[in-house]
């Protein structure tokens, strides 16, 4: 039976991985496209996340299935978990590469601003983080996921700034109204896709330490202010 | 936490083997106190250390249990095992006797004859053990003719009859199918509103959805002893760890 579930967890594992690497594929297209211009890798994103969407109920139905056949506890129980949210997680990861693939497209002919405006910058740290967790649940290495969780206010940071430069960008040229919306809603794609990066990262945490990191700060903060 | 039993540097022996080697723990009153641990762990000798039974079988022991803080070493066996009352794992009724005498066994070997004391405790430990319903109008039925599931309860009023204030589990529920199972576990539950329940199990899962404590012994020894929450999520020692992961035992 322990061979069984052993194997169980392993096939889970390596289906997680290769959800990983498609989500890594889509979003490396994605913020290739963002700092170079080049809207022909965005091409396919959009049918690629399929894929994606097929893994994400593949897994779902075999963490339900070991939940069920195996009643795991402990650390085993802690992986059901995390893979399960992590999978949710990578899920939502592709369909923000998709998104910000179309928002490329949209704002490609203004594609100057992006770098202006620091929205490549953005873009590269929330790459980053985005690599950076898929490879602490890859390795099992919480050290580098509290990395990706502290990087998080740093792409928040850049996001209310940038939305400041784009509102008076739109103020001082009305001609750049329409592109610059389609920036406010790129960067908040970018944004999300941060906070999810920084959700598997927390949810390595939690299987490899035991321990719930989520909204650890924002509760730090109204204890403190309580 | 509320004390009920208090055990504390327990040695058990048969004859120079030692079985349970200083082992103290202290048990909380009104809750569940599940004993894990793979098979020649000592689970089920500590549990008869607790009503003095390990002796009645020719072990010994060294250390003091004290139950709300009587030393039972010091006590009548009799009556602590009256106050300490214990389930076993295969049910055994006495074959000859009715459903109602069986319940009533323990109370008439007290010396207590007289049918109009005894019928409503034979009632009330019946419907405490949640077999009343069951069986209320075959109590002349020999105990032997209901199921296993049913004897097992059975078992459970006539422990209940003398008015213990522990109950003993040893496995109660290993010999019986999953529905019987449940019944027993949601009596567990039910019964620690007013008794301390010290249950011995194999099985993982029962003991996580029964237990509010949990004790792993391994090798004679207590291993770790927490809130049963704690135990099956991120137990303190890597043993407990494997052991209830499946990876030993």
């Amino acid at each position: 039976m322990q061979l069984h579930f052993t194997k169980e967890v392993e096939n889970l594992k390596v289906n997680l991985i290769k959800m990983a690497s498609l989500v890594d594929e889509q979003a490396e297209k994605a913020f290739t496209a963002l700092e170079t211009g080049d809207i022909e890798l965005c091409r396919g994103v959009k049918a690629k996340d399929l894929e994606i969407d097929a893994y994400d109920n593949l897994i779902t139905t075999q963490c339900e299935n070991i939940l069920a056949l195996f009643q795991p506890v402990a650390a085993d129980l802690r992986f059901i978990m995390s893979a399960l949210m992590i999978n949710n997680q990578l899920e939502r990861c592709g369909d923000i590469a998709v998104n910000i693939a179309q928002r490329i497209k949209k704002t490609n002919e203004h594609h100057y601003l992006i770098a202006e405006t620091q929205i490549l910058e953005m873009g590269r740290q929330a790459r980053e983080m985005l690599k950076s967790a898929i490879d602490s649940f890859i390795q099992n290495n919480s050290e580098l996921a509290n990395k990706v969780i502290d990087s998080d206010e740093n792409v928040d940071k850049l996001n209310k700034q940038i939305f400041t430069t784009l509102i008076a960008k739109m103020q001082a040229e009305p001609q750049l109204i329409e592109t610059c919306a389609h920036m406010i809603v790129l960067t908040r794609h970018i944004e999300r896709l941060a906070d999810h990066a920084t959700n598997i990262a927390e949810n390595l945490v939690f299987f490899v330490d035991a321990k719930i990191v989520a909204h650890k700060k924002k509760l730090e903060r109204l204890g403190d202010n309580n | 936490m509320d004390i009920k039993i208090s055990v504390k540097n327990l040695d058990a022996y048969y004859g120079k083997n030692k079985v349970l080697k200083d082992v103290s723990i202290d048990i909380p009153r009104n809750k569940v106190t599940a004993i894990i641990g793979p098979s020649g762990c000592g689970k089920s000798t500590f549990l008869r250390c607790l009503n003095r039974m390990h002796e009645v079988v020719g072990g010994t022991i060294t250390g003091s249990i004290s139950l709300d803080g009587d030393d039972i070493t010091k006590n009548d066996p009799v009556l602590i095992r009256k106050r300490l009352g214990m389930v076993f794992q295969k049910p055994n009724p006495f074959p000859t006797m009715s459903i109602y005498n069986n319940v009533a066994a323990g109370l008439k070997l007290n010396g207590v004859r007289n049918k109009k004391i005894l019928t409503p405790i034979v009632e009330k430990s019946l419907k405490q053990a949640a077999l009343w319903d069951e069986v209320k109008d075959n109590l002349n039925e020999s105990g032997a003719n209901i199921s296993g599931g049913q004897q097992q309860r059975l078992c459970i009023a006539r422990t209940l009859a003398v008015d213990p204030e522990v109950i003993l589990m040893d496995e109660p529920a290993s010999a019986l199918d999953p529905l019987s199972t449940s019944k027993i576990e949601d009596l567990i539950f039910e019964l620690k509103k007013n008794y301390t329940i010290v249950i011995v199990t194999h099985n993982m899962q029962q003991a996580s959805r029964v237990s509010d404590y949990t004790a792993f012994f391994y090798l004679g020894e207590l291993i770790e002893f927490s809130d049963t929450k704690k135990m099956f999520t991120s137990p303190d020692n890597k043993q407990t760890e494997d052991y209830i992961r499946g990876r030993f035992g």
